[in-house]
């Protein structure tokens, strides 16, 4: 594909590679998520899909003009941080009373 | 608007203004003796009103019923409601209201010892079903007839069952609802199926459809079979006619007004009523004359087996319906119809007899009384005459309708019937005689009878005092009730109306001889002891013995009842526990497996869950992805 | 910008493969470097989408904040266990079909959206129009953000909390 077509602003890989791209990146962090057993390896898989979704936003607003995508992206990392903080916390916590960090132990939900 | 309907109409309401007035005004009813007067007051207007009517509607050749609309439906009103005044529900009318008077006026004197508050619950009673019996006479279709049917009935439930208290009383008011409920039904089908094939209640446009023969024939038995069903409850026929025996549980003017003069009659009088429809189906109409005589036959069989006083006239009351359906079988409604009229006359006043007894005896068993020809000589006088009239003796009530039935029964063309009956008028006039000479003459009983000495005692000491004639309240009526009688007999001997019907001209001597010889064996049994009683009940032997056991009708009806019902009653019960409790107790088993199984879906592992919202995005994309 | 096809596969290679390694890897902290390196690798595809702002966000929170806080918490958690924490996996083969299906179904998804295939020219600066916009139409979700951090903050330490 010669560069010298493509006029000024515009790229050679379309919307459909980066999206790809994403929805990979989000099913690996969906794996991560189910198979972990470690609480703070489930918190990366989540870290991972978010971050799958962040590409998803910034791409769609690059390619549609619209830079609100992109002010999203910033709430997104945002509430992102928030949510690990919080997690973590929470992790930390669950550890201090239930004495493990494993998921398979935490089931107090079981019906 | 005629004068006659609107006469009638006004006696139909004086006494549901008085009920109303009883009813709702607690104060009033409560007091007593204040509401019985209201009552006679507003009775003895109606008893005006209805007179009028009467004399008015014999004047008119045909009067218009008064109608109101009722049950709105498109194609004009389902149902009226009115006064139907003709010569025969005004004369019925008249009858229903003059016995209703007499017999509320005597009522003050039988009940006086009744506690205020339940005095005034008998007269709103009573009130009610005066009203209930006008409206069932006057009534202009079978749609209102059926209400006042049931109304009548459910006075009669009431006030059989007036000592509530008392476990014979409200065994028999649930008996007497129950059977008379049995023929009901019959009767609310037979209305409706009517219904269905003329599209009509009314009974005018009924006997218009007759008249121009476009009554559909086809099946018209079942209809006329199942109306004569509730004939046969209200009326007292073989085999429902159980109940009104027990039904002298109520007190004797109760008995006297409904259970003699005016609610059994009601089955006679809608039969009458409606003889044109009768009269197209020859079937059951001959059926009706066959159970009439038998029923007849019956009821005197077993009177001539009962010690109790009011049994025996009850038996007797039993035999007279029977007689005037008899009649109405053989086709001529009119000879039934008027001996219904006579029996209410005669019967009501030897009901009043037997209650003026009772209350100065203080016992229903004429073995106890005796000799109260001379402690009571105006009782005696109007038994006598009760009993000469029910007994058919020519100058008294009974003799011209009875001949009359008799001769329509023959000119009918039912011989074996004829012969019941004639064989009936003999016992008749024996069970009716015998209780007069056992307890009118002879001797007082408390001297004969040493087995009845402990319980005579109390009684003689009891009725020392009381063995007298009752208070004019109570004799009025009566008097009053002989006398028309009397007058009735003598007017219809002297002056025979026109005959429908050819009746041979030895039928009068072959009745009177019947009669006489009836009232002669009595005599000879009971006062000249010439024949002696145990051997005369001997020789009846097996006869006796079967209407000792009320010829086992009762124990029929209760094995029926032991066998049919409770084995129904045990099989539901069966159904109930194992399959309707097990179908529950499988499906509350199979809620509780389901739900422990779901249970463990709920691993309580995080992870799991997110399983299953990945589950569901994946659904939701298969959904999206579907090809279009 | 004829390298941004280049650049693009070199990053997606890098993505996925550190992505692979965070869940797949038995140390936890070296999951946490990987997953370090997915984040920087994230913010060279905004590079590629020339965000560059998101792209400084993405490193100095994410890749920065982010990664230090949960080596923070790896730390304080070994402390408290007292060894080193290993990463196991389970159920890999329910994980694989789950997520592979997710995978394919976006994909398939993605394949037939009808999607433009290039971008239009930039009109103006991006990051001066993501302040505009912070600052006028999402003024209220931004503002609420500072009241959810605040919240965080709060709850992080309260649930952090020493023991009494």
């Amino acid at each position: 594909m010669p560069a010298g077509m493509l006029p000024v602003g515009t790229s050679a890989m379309p919307l459909h590679a980066y999206l790809t791209l994403a929805a990979t990146l989000f099913a690996i962090g969906l794996f991560g998520v189910v198979t972990r057993r470690n609480t703070i390896g489930i918190l990366l898989g989540i870290e991972l899909m978010l971050n799958a979704v962040n590409i998803n936003l910034v791409a769609f607003a690059r390619f549609n003009g619209d830079p609100a995508g992109m002010v999203f992206t910033v709430f997104t990392i945002c509430i992102t941080v928030a949510e690990v903080a919080v997690g973590l916390a929470l992790v930390i916590l669950i550890f201090r009373i239930r004495r493990t960090v494993i998921a398979d132990h935490l089931d107090l939900l079981r019906g | 608007m005629t004068d006659s309907a609107q006469f009638a109409l006004y006696s139909l309401l004086l006494p549901a203004g008085s009920f109303l007035l009883l009813a709702v005004v607690a104060p009033l009813r409560r007091s007593g003796r204040p509401a019985g007067f209201i009552s006679i007051v507003f009775s003895a207007a109606a008893l005006g009103w209805a007179v009028r009517a009467w004399l008015h509607s014999s004047r008119e050749v045909f009067q218009p019923p008064l109608l109101w609309e009722w049950i709105p439906a498109e194609a004009g009103p389902l149902a009226t409601v009115g006064v139907l005044a003709d010569a025969d529900s005004t004369i019925m009318l008249v009858l229903v209201a003059l016995v209703s008077f007499l017999v509320q006026v005597y009522s003050l004197g039988y009940l006086a010892h009744e506690p205020a508050q339940g005095l005034g619950r008998y007269y709103a009673y009573q009130s009610l079903f005066a009203f209930s019996m006008m409206g069932l006479v006057l009534a202009p279709n079978f749609v209102q007839l059926f209400i006042f049917w049931e109304l009548v009935g459910l006075c009669s439930y009431l006030l059989i069952g007036y000592w509530y208290g008392k476990p014979e009383a409200a065994r028999a008011a649930v008996k007497a609802f129950w059977t008379t409920k049995a023929g009901d039904v019959g009767l609310l089908i037979g209305i409706v199926l009517l219904w269905q094939r003329t599209g009509t209640f009314d009974f005018l446009e009924l006997l218009m459809q007759v008249d121009a023969g476009t009554l559909p024939l086809e099946g018209l038995g079942l209809v006329t079979f199942c109306i004569y069903l509730g004939a046969v409850g209200k009326s007292a026929q073989f085999p429902l006619h159980v109940w009104l025996p027990d039904a002298m549980e109520g007190p004797t003017p109760v008995s006297a007004l409904i259970h003699a003069a005016t609610m059994v009659t009601a089955g006679v009088y809608l039969l009458k009523r409606t003889d044109w429809l009768f009269a197209l189906t020859p079937d059951v109409l001959a059926l009706v004359g066959w159970v009439g005589a038998f029923t007849a036959l019956l009821a005197a069989t077993l009177a001539c087996a009962q010690s109790d006083i009011k049994r025996v006239l009850a038996y007797s009351t039993v035999s007279q319906l029977g007689y005037m359906m008899a009649a109405i079988g053989a086709g001529f409604a009119s000879a039934g119809f008027l001996h219904l009229l006579t029996n209410g006359l005669f019967k009501a006043l030897l009901f009043l007899g037997a209650g003026a007894v009772i209350h100065a005896v203080g016992s229903n068993d004429i073995f106890q009384m005796g000799g109260l020809r001379r402690a009571m000589p105006q009782t005696t006088i109007v038994f006598l005459v009760g009993a000469l009239s029910l007994a058919g003796i020519p100058l008294f009530g009974g003799f011209f309708s009875k001949d009359e039935v008799l001769g329509a029964v023959w000119a009918g063309g039912l011989t074996a019937p004829f012969v019941m009956l004639v064989v009936t008028a003999f016992l008749t006039a024996f069970y009716m005689f015998r209780v007069v000479f056992i307890a009118f003459f002879g001797e007082p009983a408390s001297q004969g009878h040493g087995a009845h000495v402990g319980a005579g005692h109390s009684s003689a000491a009891h009725g020392g005092t009381h063995l007298q004639d009752p208070l004019p309240t109570m004799a009025l009526p009566f008097w009053l009730l002989a006398i028309m009688s009397v007058g009735v007999g003598i007017l219809f001997t002297v002056r025979h109306p026109e005959h429908e019907f050819a009746a041979p001209g030895w039928l009068t001597p072959l009745v009177v001889t019947v009669s006489v010889g009836g009232i002669l064996l009595a005599w000879l049994t009971y006062h000249r002891r010439v024949v002696d009683a145990e051997r005369l009940a001997a020789a009846f032997g097996l006869v006796r013995e079967a209407a000792l056991a009320k010829f086992w009708v009762d124990d029929v009806f209760e094995a029926m009842y032991r066998g049919a019902l409770l084995a129904f009653s045990r099989a539901v019960g069966w159904m109930d526990r194992y399959l309707v409790d097990g179908i529950v107790n499988v499906l509350s088993a199979w809620t509780l497996v389901l739900g422990d199984r779901l249970r463990r879906m709920q691993s309580g592992q995080p992870q799991d869950y997110v399983y299953g919202v990945a589950l569901g995005l994946l659904l939701l994309l298969v959904l999206i992805q579907w090809p279009r | 910008m004829t390298l941004e096809p280049l650049a693009f596969w070199a990053l997606s290679a890098l993505l996925v493969g550190s992505a692979l390694a965070v869940v797949l890897t038995k140390n936890l902290f070296h999951s946490v470097l990987y997953l370090a390196l997915a984040l920087t690798g994230t913010a060279g595809i905004f590079l590629a989408l020339e965000a560059e702002f998101l792209a400084a966000v993405q490193l100095l929170l994410y890749a920065g904040g982010v990664v230090t806080i949960v080596v923070f918490a790896i730390v304080v958690t070994e402390r408290l266990v007292g060894e080193r924490i290993t990463q196991t996996s389970r159920q890999i083969v329910s994980g694989v079909v789950v997520a592979g299906g997710v995978l394919i179904g976006v994909l398939t998804f993605i394949a037939r959206a009808p999607l433009p295939a290039t971008r239009p020219p930039l009109v103006a600066d991006v990051t001066q129009a993501i302040g505009q916009l912070l600052f006028s139409r999402f003024v209220l979700p931004f503002e609420l953000l500072a009241v959810l951090f605040l919240a965080a903050l709060l709850g992080a330490t309260y649930f952090a909390r020493p023991d009494e």
